[in-house]
């Protein structure tokens, strides 16, 4: 499954951020849009490092789709960082 | 008899499964016995009695907790990776080229880490990852008063 949402949230002792649903899904507009092109660079960078394309997207797409469950928190003196991927 | 024990015999009948298969299913519905590899333990519940079998379940998340204290200032890092991405990860490796993969082996071995990334293979991924289900590290720093749990859940 792609993810979907992340939410983010930052606080630092003289900053503090609301915490941030960030819809991702939304990403997917452009990126099917510009797929093509995307595509072709993808193909290019491959061929240049001298990799597999289709290995390489197979590789990135796995990655890309076990991304959510991802959470990270870290706190430290005052300041506080909250990325989680659902 | 229970459902779940039903449905074993009922394969084996009809011959979808074999006497030992079917032995060994039987096994994991006993109380206390495991099926699969894993540090969780989850409960099944039997339908027909008030026992409950444990089974153990795959681990889904890799676990990092850090909690340390640094002047005075207490530091937590927590942090919960998916199994399946660290698989995934893996593979990453197979794409770093061979040049890559013999300076990335150099630099490790000068920093005293004597790890091949050219032996990391899709084939062994499968051990690797089961065994770092039964990982847990437990470091308790009491002069620096840190503490670190690695484990998987």
């Amino acid at each position: 499954m792609i993810p979907s949402f992340a939410i983010l949230q930052v606080e630092a002792t003289h900053f503090h951020m609301p915490r941030l649903w960030l819809p991702l899904f939304l990403l997917w507009i452009p990126v099917i849009l510009l797929s093509p092109l995307i595509l072709i660079v993808i193909l290019g960078l491959c061929i240049a490092g001298r990799i597999n394309p289709w290995r390489a997207i197979a590789v990135f797409w796995s990655i890309l789709c076990n991304l959510p469950g991802t959470h990270v928190h870290v706190s430290a003196h005052d300041s506080k960082v909250l990325v989680r991927i659902l | 008899m229970n459902e779940n024990r039903r449905q074993i015999l009922e394969m084996l009948a009809a011959g979808k499964i074999t006497a030992d298969e079917a032995e060994q299913l039987l096994a994991a519905l006993e109380p206390g016995t495991f099926a699969t590899a894993g540090t969780f333990t989850g409960k099944i519940p039997v339908s027909d009695s008030s026992a409950e079998s444990t089974v153990k379940t795959r681990a889904k998340y890799l676990r990092v907790l850090v909690e340390a204290n640094e002047k005075g200032e207490p530091t937590t890092v927590n942090v919960r990776v998916p199994m399946q991405l660290l698989r995934a990860g893996v593979r990453l490796a197979s794409l770093i080229p061979k040049q890559a993969h013999d300076q990335l082996d150099a630099t490790l071995s000068k920093h005293g880490v004597p790890l091949t990334l050219s032996q990391i293979k899709p084939e062994n991924l499968e051990e690797l990852i089961d065994h770092l289900e039964d990982l847990t590290v437990d470091v308790d720093a009491k002069e620096e008063k840190a503490k670190v749990r690695v484990f998987c859940e």
